[in-house]
């Protein structure tokens, strides 16, 4: 069961919201609940620890003299990255590129004409059971990476590919449809990942499963998706060998 | 005099040298001494020093021409492998460009063997005569290579202090001017082993010295003279920019306020509808008028005014004016320009100014180019944090990226030519200490992110 959190300082959106989430979870069926709604954000943050994530939350997009919604989310991203985030706002031309692309927020919905709202709901509902089943396979494996403050997990089968670039630490993570670039050490990451990995030359790391063929000839390892990566002399015996 | 203390004596000279090309070179780079790298680099120059006079010493000893064995060639053969091995550990060391390293300790090399010549007369001309061997010894070598090492460390400090790396490093500011610097550097430094070989019977005086000195005095003038006067074309350069910028950033707040004017004038018109349908009493006429008009304002003029939020939350100017420019060549294009930036972002940043504006400059150029046609669309959103300030370019696309290739050396879309645009933005990033990018394609943008540490 995923949990899930509705958050505002209004007592009669909340309660409003509750109503038709609860509904609206029956009517899917989806394997979400409880449903719990609070006024504080602080006393979300409390809640959000003693039940498992990844969660669902419904947040409103301020709570004057307390904390934004923006602030909220990035506290409840910390404990977990891969819950779900939908805003509640008053009116639609929220800076909502901000929230969808720096927080990953799912969607927002807009406050008043209740017809729109549990239509919204259900949208919101509906993708999340989704990407639930979609992430399903992989579960379990995963890689922990921190950029800055921010910690991503990262489904391993989803790397193709770590690369050392140039000499000053920065490295290259190759994913599927996405490409990262920080300073960080592929011994680091060779310790991390395991046997799954092969170090198949100096600044490169890539993933056993990922691969399609090896050439031996030409000292390069193909991925599955075309990209080629180098490969050291003494890589090449350790595969002899293996 | 026994051995150990004629080898103390040559270690102790070689020493100082390199200590004070060192601290020179530093000096002229305008950077702090990083003593982490001082014993590297002594260790590196008293090798070469010892092999070149080994090779030389030998030669002698085989009974190769004195001449040749002694000759300036070796001297210069040391000066510049000394020089290129300071140079390559600087840039490496201190995120210096290669060539800027290089020349610099060239240009160091030039100077502290000129200063310590100079020394050496000087300290000879004005002592008084010893018949001790010892005292001699600590005259001719121990004095002036450690005035040397203090003149070093005098100038490095004027030079810090003048900021004459801003000046150097104009001069580096085409190919063909920093192969130039380069090769004058050069010539000054071998001048004087040079003109020892053309003339070797001219005995080096106080007199000659300072001549030398002050030539020395004089390019450095030069330098700095040529060097302020590109810096300042630079600046004009610069403002031209930024009244550009301005411009296009007025023409925006013009735009404003045409819509404003043609508003007001629907609204006005509206309104005496809506004067009408009140007089008569049709309610339901009202609710629909209200219905139909509540969004209006926002669909004319929501997106003009988020972006003027935005970018009058940007406290950077000049990376305010940059994002006005392109979003004046956005609205020029037919993109759609989105900007967020909801939190004031900070004037002092991790990454240098210059780089952060041609790192995003590089990216929104990407993606006004890459968003489809007719229904382009760019979002930029800049978000301060506490610990880092996040950057999101992202625009729609016609035909998928290949991401894999965008870490392609000169990966493009337009043919021959192009392509440099990515992978300098890759050579900025990776340039920067802590900053972390991302790319990914979701729902249909290509997203390109750039995390940049606070300072």
């Amino acid at each position: 069961m995923i949990p899930v959190y509705i958050c505002d300082d209004e007592s009669l959106i909340r309660i409003n919201l509750e109503k038709i989430i609860t509904e609206q979870i029956i009517i899917l069926d989806g394997d979400m609940g409880p449903v719990r709604a609070l006024d504080d954000p602080n006393d979300l943050l409390e809640a959000q620890k003693k039940d498992s994530v990844p969660a669902i939350y419904f947040l409103d997009i301020d709570f004057p003299g307390k904390m934004s919604g923006l602030e909220l989310a990035q506290k409840l991203r910390q404990y977990d990255p891969r819950g779900f985030i939908v805003f509640i706002t008053a009116h639609s031309n929220l800076a909502f590129e901000t929230f969808r692309l720096r927080l990953e927020a799912l969607d927002y919905i807009v406050k008043g004409d209740r017809n729109a709202m549990t239509k919204r709901v259900q949208k919101c509902l509906e993708s999340i059971v989704e990407r639930m089943q979609a992430q399903r396979p992989g579960q379990g494996n995963y890689c922990t990476v921190k950029i800055l403050d921010t910690v991503r997990h990262i489904p391993i089968d989803h790397i193709l590919y770590l690369e050392a670039v140039g000499y000053r630490h920065t490295l290259r993570l190759h994913l599927d449809d996405e490409l990262l670039e920080f300073n960080s050490s592929l011994n680091h990451f060779a310790k991390q990942l395991g046997e799954t990995f092969w170090r198949c030359h100096r600044s490169f790391l890539v993933n056993r499963s990922r691969i399609q063929s090896v050439h031996l000839k030409e000292q390069t390892v193909e991925m599955d998706n075309g990209d080629i990566c180098l490969l050291s002399r003494k890589a090449k015996q350790e595969y002899r060998t293996d | 005099m026994s051995l150990t203390f004629r080898i103390a004596t040559v270690i102790y000279s070689f020493g100082m040298m390199s200590f004070a090309l060192f601290v020179q070179s530093t000096g002229i780079l305008g950077l702090k001494i990083k003593w982490r790298l001082l014993p590297v680099f002594f260790i590196c120059a008293e090798v070469l020093q010892w092999i070149s006079l080994g090779i030389s010493i030998l030669m002698t000893l085989i009974g190769i021409n004195e001449d040749i064995a002694s000759s300036s060639l070796f001297d210069i053969f040391c000066y510049t492998s000394t020089a290129f091995i300071l140079g390559w550990l600087l840039s490496r060391n201190l995120r210096v460009p290669l060539i800027h390293a290089i020349t610099a300790s060239i240009l160091g090399t030039f100077i502290i063997n000129t200063a310590n010549s100079l020394m050496v007369q000087v300290v000879e001309e004005y002592s008084p005569l010893f018949d001790r061997q010892h005292f001699l010894v600590f005259i001719h070598f121990y004095i002036p290579y450690t005035l040397t090492l203090v003149v070093a460390v005098l100038t490095s400090f004027i030079l810090k202090k003048s900021e004459f790396y801003r000046y150097f490093s104009a001069l580096f500011r085409s190919r063909f001017r920093s192969i130039f610097t380069l090769f004058l550097c050069y010539v000054l430094m071998c001048i004087m082993p040079l003109l020892q070989l053309i003339a070797p019977e001219t005995t080096p005086d106080a007199g000659y010295a300072t001549f030398f000195f002050s030539l020395i005095v004089i390019g450095l003038f030069l330098i700095q003279f040529a060097a302020m006067y590109a810096a300042g074309q630079d600046k004009i350069k610069a403002q031209e920019e930024t009244i550009l910028q301005q411009q296009a950033h007025m023409a925006l707040l013009e735009e404003l306020q045409q819509e404003i004017r043609a508003f007001r004038h629907d609204f006005t018109n509206l309104f005496s509808g809506l004067t009408l349908q009140a007089q008569e009493g049709d309610l339901a006429g009202i609710q629909d008028f209200m219905k139909r008009t509540s969004s209006y304002f926002d669909e004319k003029l929501g997106n003009e005014i988020a972006q003027m939020d935005g970018l009058n939350n940007i406290e950077l100017y000049p990376l305010r004016s940059l994002l006005a420019t392109k979003l004046a060549k956005m609205r020029q294009m037919h993109v759609k320009g989105v900007l967020e930036a909801l939190n004031p972002v900070r004037k002092e940043q991790g990454m240098d100014t210059d780089d952060l504006l041609r790192a995003l400059g590089i990216l929104l150029d990407n993606a006004i180019e890459a968003a489809s046609s007719p229904n382009g669309e760019v979002h930029i959103v800049l978000l301060q944090e506490e610990k880092s300030l996040y950057l999101a370019v992202a625009n729609n696309y016609d035909k998928t990226p290949d991401l894999n290739a965008f870490t392609r050396k000169g990966y493009t879309t337009k043919g021959k030519g192009h392509g440099t645009g990515l992978s300098s933005y890759r050579r900025i990033v990776a340039r920067c200490r802590g900053c972390a990018s991302r790319t990914y394609l979701k729902n249909g943008m290509l997203i390109q992110e750039l995390h940049i540490p606070a300072v």
